[in-house]
């Protein structure tokens, strides 16, 4: 017997120049206890599919087909019959636990307030209910996490309350909207442990939405592929790995980031003097107001790096991860002089330490790609423009076509500002960028981590084309451990401000790693499991 | 609220009105060439200059000019009127107390009116409803307050002749009768405010609408006025204090002018009489009491919108 | 500028403020040589005309046409404002930015400083202004410039410091370009837009600044046709006739209006996204 059952679905949403089609077609059903993964890159529609199972659509919006719950269907019900359904037997679980609950309300009023809602509970007999749900979903301290505002409490206990209110009123179906995306990897990883434990536990109909195949074909039991608004794929997890039909699932599978799948081939030379040293730097953000200091009041000085050392080779890939607020993009910003910074990097002989210190050759031959294209190419400025300065600074011969071309973009773009670009085409521009200078180390900061999977895949074919025929090294920071050691010849690992270990690409699939964050990090994600292609 | 935002917020005002104060004396007593000319003009004699130097003391040096207003402002005497000879502060302090019964009163009247007027805006987003309520804050923000007085008196007094145009009645003598003659200046001068806080809200809660929260709210099944009262307009209204606390900027310099059109002896008036007449301590007094008045109610506004969101202390 | 025009007119706020502000252009530049009488020639037997096809916004207490009155009337009210924004538009980009550069302490003092002088009322800080420079249509622009810079000053260095945490800036600045280039050419058009609408809605309040300042016998002085001196001297014939006083306040509430709309189109307009 089926929970959910989406039969021959389409929707339209009203714009100024017409209906534009969200969803074709749509077949899907859950049965009790079973997980089921909606996979698809951003604008594919799956989260206009979550939208509509929820009955939550623009006004205008046209549809048809059926989505039906157990007997009932959700697409003939009423306002107030949705209205009871919604959080009662279907509850969602959202991306961004930080804006998904309200600021001004504590976790407990936010939690109860369902259980007043749907079980008709009295305030007392819901508050009590909801801390034992707090207990439930793991966390500790439930009684005093009732009282605190969102704001005091970390993403992941966030995300928990999140789940617990989707859970509480024991649902027949729940929705899960990319769950775990906006957390970092450890935590994320114990989130997707609660989910399989209450899943288990609760057997509830999972829809399970992400972007990230690898992470669906760990929790799911059946995969549904959405594409263009159009599922192109749906089998059983096993069935879709071992023998994927569609074209466009075979390069989704391609393009997820396996580690075992090296793409740079060789190593930097041994021996070489190294290109870039960075000795001791550390970076200390905040400073005391005026008037606080007159109040006696000392904030303590965040540190951004403690001391890191570290060096890379020419022609050398050294990758970078950690979890946000590590301290690798201040690293990376302190190699640009953008941020001050203690101890030195030493470079071509010289020794730095400030931005003063870095010279027109420096210049040239350090250059950074910066995570948001969107932030990091002037909006006001066309891609002619963008592209000329680094010409005009450092000369050479290279022509703005070529290097668009070298980045595969056709020449016409020169004319184009960057908001008539998609994503993946904005940070190309932004590689071109930095290319045009001949440098010797481009400083890649999370430059794939707004882009999807199969766009990324594809820069990071081009960073890899780039650095084998210019020999450029490379200083890769990102949080995807998978898709570092594809990539990298060393891995520096961060953990609140501190380079906590440095390890050859061999040594790690051979001895492993030997710092416990580096193990926890590992094991958070899990290599992908391999696909027949 | 931790108590070091409570001391640097205060800090902050003492600072303001020590600023203030600084500014209010230059422009008044230093900067003008020769202040006891400018206040007896041109064709004074020389004893009757003479006198009035001795008396402002314009004769010292100007750190101690400043130093001995400031240290008689601290204490509560602004000095007498060279108008009417007699103390400015009890005058002035009286006349605030009028004024303020003006602008209480007209806020009062604003949020009555602004406030359900930005919320129907929000929720009827591009309907007929919004589309009017835009067009009256349009016109408001636009119309000086001495237009909308010339207007509302047309109608409602000389036309309709509901309300008496002009005179003040203390509305301790009689409630009645002192609210009929507050009646059109709390009007003209609650405009403005109206168009202008209609509008913010309105924007403030057509962004919390749109917020994931409320619409995780909606998604756990919660009716749309649980949505509405407990998620969506706690948020929305909470920038409201602030920019009403903004306002008062407006309200302060629409007090000015109505009470001159109106007739109302509040602090305005008596302002622009002193400067019309060269009463330099009144100018002084007047200048220093509505700044005072204004920084005063932002600091409360700021205490009471770190008093509602928590997050402040932390952000 | 045709690109910005035609982004302009999509809006319904645009559209209506370009046809406003375009009338009173229009106005300003030709309106004497458009006005059927002279701004002073008096006909005492003609006073206090209602709308008629002869007087067709009516005569005033001396007998003059209201219309004539007005049309010359604008370059003095219009124009000055204009100045006056000017002038506090500068001097507030000015301190702004050089505040947003500095940061730090330095900073933190010139903006403190600026709140706490934000704390005069915009009208009372222009009062004593006047007070100090006397009663004229130049002390009326030079007191509401120094009044608007503050306020100015607060909007620039927002956007100012906003702009440097770009990341093209810092890309600027990463690949060696000199000062001077990362002001002008990465910086200043992502800063000019916003000032640019901020002023546009300012030159509204500046208008309605300017006519009250006149209409408190502290700016224009008569026989100047300013609009706010036309609205003061209306009042004591105002029972005579409601027209002197209802045109020239509707003229200034039209003005406002214009350039309150003109504003709110533009920062459609100027935002490259849409």
């Amino acid at each position: 017997m089926n929970v959910l059952e989406v039969k021959g679905y389409s929707l339209d949403y009203p714009t100024p120049a017409g209906f534009v089609r969200a969803l074709d077609s749509i077949d899907l059903a859950i049965a009790r206890g079973e997980v089921l993964g909606l996979v698809g890159e951003s604008g594919s529609g799956k989260t206009s599919l979550a939208w509509a199972i929820m009955r939550h659509l623009p006004p205008r919006a046209r549809e048809q087909g059926d989505i039906s719950l157990g007997s009932q269907s959700l697409m003939a019900a009423t306002e107030s019959e949705i209205a009871a359904i919604r959080g009662r037997r279907i509850g969602m679980v959202f991306q961004d636990p930080s804006t998904s609950l309200n600021p001004t309300l504590t976790l407990g009023q936010q939690l109860a307030e369902v259980l007043a809602r749907h079980r008709g509970l009295t305030r007392r007999q819901a508050w009590a209910e909801g801390e034992a749900m707090m207990a439930r979903v793991g966390l500790k301290q439930p009684a005093a996490m009732m009282h605190r505002y969102p704001h005091e409490a970390s993403g992941g206990e966030k995300q928990r309350v999140v789940i617990a209110s989707a859970f509480a009123c024991q649902p027949e179906c729940i929705l899960f909207d990319e769950p775990t995306t906006a957390l970092d990897v450890v935590t994320a990883r114990q989130i997707l442990d609660l989910f399989a434990e209450l899943q288990a536990e609760t057997a509830v109909a999972s829809l399970y939405i992400s972007h990230d195949l690898a992470l669906v074909s760990r929790v799911a039991d059946h995969v549904a592929v959405l594409h263009r608004g159009r599922l192109v794929e749906h089998g059983e997890v096993d069935a879709v790995f071992d023998a994927p039909r569609d074209d466009y699932t075979r390069r989704l599978l391609a393009a997820v980031p396996r580690p075992d799948h090296r793409l740079v081939t060789g190593k930097p030379a041994a021996g070489a003097d190294p290109l870039v040293e960075v000795e001791r730097l550390s970076v200390h953000y905040g400073r005391t107001p005026f008037l606080s200091a007159l109040a006696g009041r000392r904030i303590a000085q965040v540190a951004g790096n403690r001391a890191v050392s570290l060096s890379v080779q020419p022609g050398e890939i050294l990758g970078i991860v950690g979890e946000s607020g590590s301290g690798k993009s201040t690293l990376a910003r302190a190699l640009t002089g953008l941020t001050r910074f203690d101890g030195a990097v030493r470079f071509a002989g010289r020794r730095i330490t400030g931005r003063r210190d870095m010279d027109r050759g420096y210049r040239r031959d350090v250059q950074i790609v910066f995570q948001h294209p969107d932030s990091s190419l002037n909006p006001r400025q066309r891609v002619r423009e963008i592209l000329s300065r680094p010409l005009t600074l450092y000369g050479g011969e290279a022509r703005i076509e070529a290097l668009l071309e070298q980045v595969r973009l056709p020449a016409a773009y020169a004319e184009r500002f960057p908001h008539q670009l998609s994503g993946g085409e904005k940070q190309r521009v932004a590689i071109a960028r930095a290319f045009a200078s001949r440098p010797k180390l481009v400083i890649c900061d999370e430059i794939t981590s707004s882009l999807d999977v199969s766009v990324q895949a594809a820069v990071v074919e081009l960073l890899v084309d780039l650095q084998r025929r210019n020999g450029t090294a490379y200083l890769f920071i990102t949080h995807d451990l998978n898709l570092v050691r594809q990539l990298a010849h060393r891995i520096a690992v961060m953990y609140r401000g501190e380079l906590v270990e440095l390890l050859d690409i061999d040594d790690l699939s051979t001895t492993g790693p030997r710092h416990p964050y580096t193990r926890q990090l590992m094991d958070a994600v899990p290599p992908p499991r391999e696909y027949k292609s | 609220m931790s108590p070091s935002y409570l001391v640097k917020r205060l800090a902050l005002v003492v600072y303001t009105l020590f600023v203030v104060s600084l500014l209010v004396f230059a422009i008044t007593q230093v900067l003008p060439a020769d202040a006891a000319v400018m206040l007896l003009g041109e064709n004074a004699t020389p004893d009757a200059l003479a006198a009035i130097r001795d008396k402002l003391g314009l004769d010292r040096p100007v750190w101690a000019q400043y130093g001995d207003w400031l240290a008689g402002v601290v204490q509560g005497d602004f000095g007498t009127s060279l108008r009417t000879g007699q103390p400015v502060a009890p005058v002035m302090l009286e006349a605030l107390g009028r004024s303020l019964t003006l602008a209480v009163l007209a806020i009062a009247l604003m949020l009555m009116l602004a406030l359900p007027l930005g919320i129907v805006a929000a929720l009827r987003r591009g309907k007929l409803a919004d589309l009017l309520v835009s067009i009256v804050s349009y016109v408001g923000v636009s119309l000086p307050e001495f237009v909308t007085a010339t207007l509302i008196v047309l109608v409602l007094a000389d036309w309709l002749k509901l309300l008496p145009a002009t005179g003040f009645v203390p509305l301790t003598e009689s409630l009645w009768d002192g609210l009929a003659h507050l009646a059109l200046p709390v009007l003209t001068v609650s405009v403005i405010l109206i168009a202008h806080v209609s509008r913010m809200v309105r924007s403030e809660l057509v962004d919390v609408l749109h917020t994931d929260y409320v619409r995780a709210a909606r998604l756990k099944g919660l009716s749309r006025r649980v949505v509405l009262f407990r998620h969506a307009l706690r948020n929305a209204l909470l920038p409201t204090i602030t920019i009403v606390a903004l306002d008062v900027g407006y309200l302060l310099g629409g007090v000015i002018v109505v009470e001159e059109i109106f007739a109302l002896p509040g602090i305005g008036r008596h302002l622009i009489v002193a400067i019309q007449t060269r009463d330099l301590p009144s100018i002084q007094a007047g200048a220093l009491i509505m700044a005072a008045t204004y920084s005063i109610v932002n600091f409360l506004a700021d205490l009471a919108y770190a008093w509602i969101d928590k997050r402040i202390q932390y952000g | 500028m045709a690109e910005l025009l035609r982004r302009l007119l999509r809006t319904p706020q645009g559209l209506l403020g370009v046809l406003i502000v375009g009338l009173i252009l229009v106005i300003v530049v030709c309106g004497p040589s458009l006005a059927p009488y002279g701004p002073d020639t008096m006909a005492p037997r003609l006073r206090y005309r209602a709308p008629s096809a002869e007087f067709l916004l009516g005569t005033d207490q001396y007998g003059r046409d209201i219309l004539s009155r007005l049309l010359y009337g604008a370059r003095s009210t219009v124009i000055l404002a204009c100045l006056a924004t000017a002038l506090g538009t500068v001097a507030g980009a000015l301190i702004g930015t050089t505040s947003a550069f500095l940061g730090g302490r330095a900073d933190e003092a010139i903006m403190r400083t600026i709140d706490a002088i934000l704390s005069i009322p915009s009208l009372l800080f222009a009062l004593l202004i006047v007070n100090l420079l006397g009663k004229s249509s130049f002390s009326a622009v030079m007191a509401i410039g120094i009044a608007f810079t503050p306020g100015m000053t607060r909007v620039t260095r927002s956007v100012a410091l906003a702009v440097t945490k770009q990341d093209y800036v810092n890309a600027a600045i990463a690949r060696g370009e000199r000062g001077g280039y990362i002001v002008l050419r990465e910086m200043l058009p992502n800063v000019v837009a916003p000032i640019v609408v901020e002023m546009t809605i300012r030159v509204a309040f500046s208008v309605m600044l300017f006519a009250t300042l006149s209409f408190l016998g502290l700016g224009a002085q008569p026989p100047s046709s300013e609009w706010g001196l036309m609205v003061a001297e209306a009042r004591r014939f105002m029972h005579l006739s409601p027209w002197m006083i209802l045109w020239p306040s509707l003229a200034v509430a039209l003005v406002a209006i214009g350039f309150n709309l003109l504003g709110d189109g533009l920062r459609d307009a100027l935002n490259p996204r849409t």
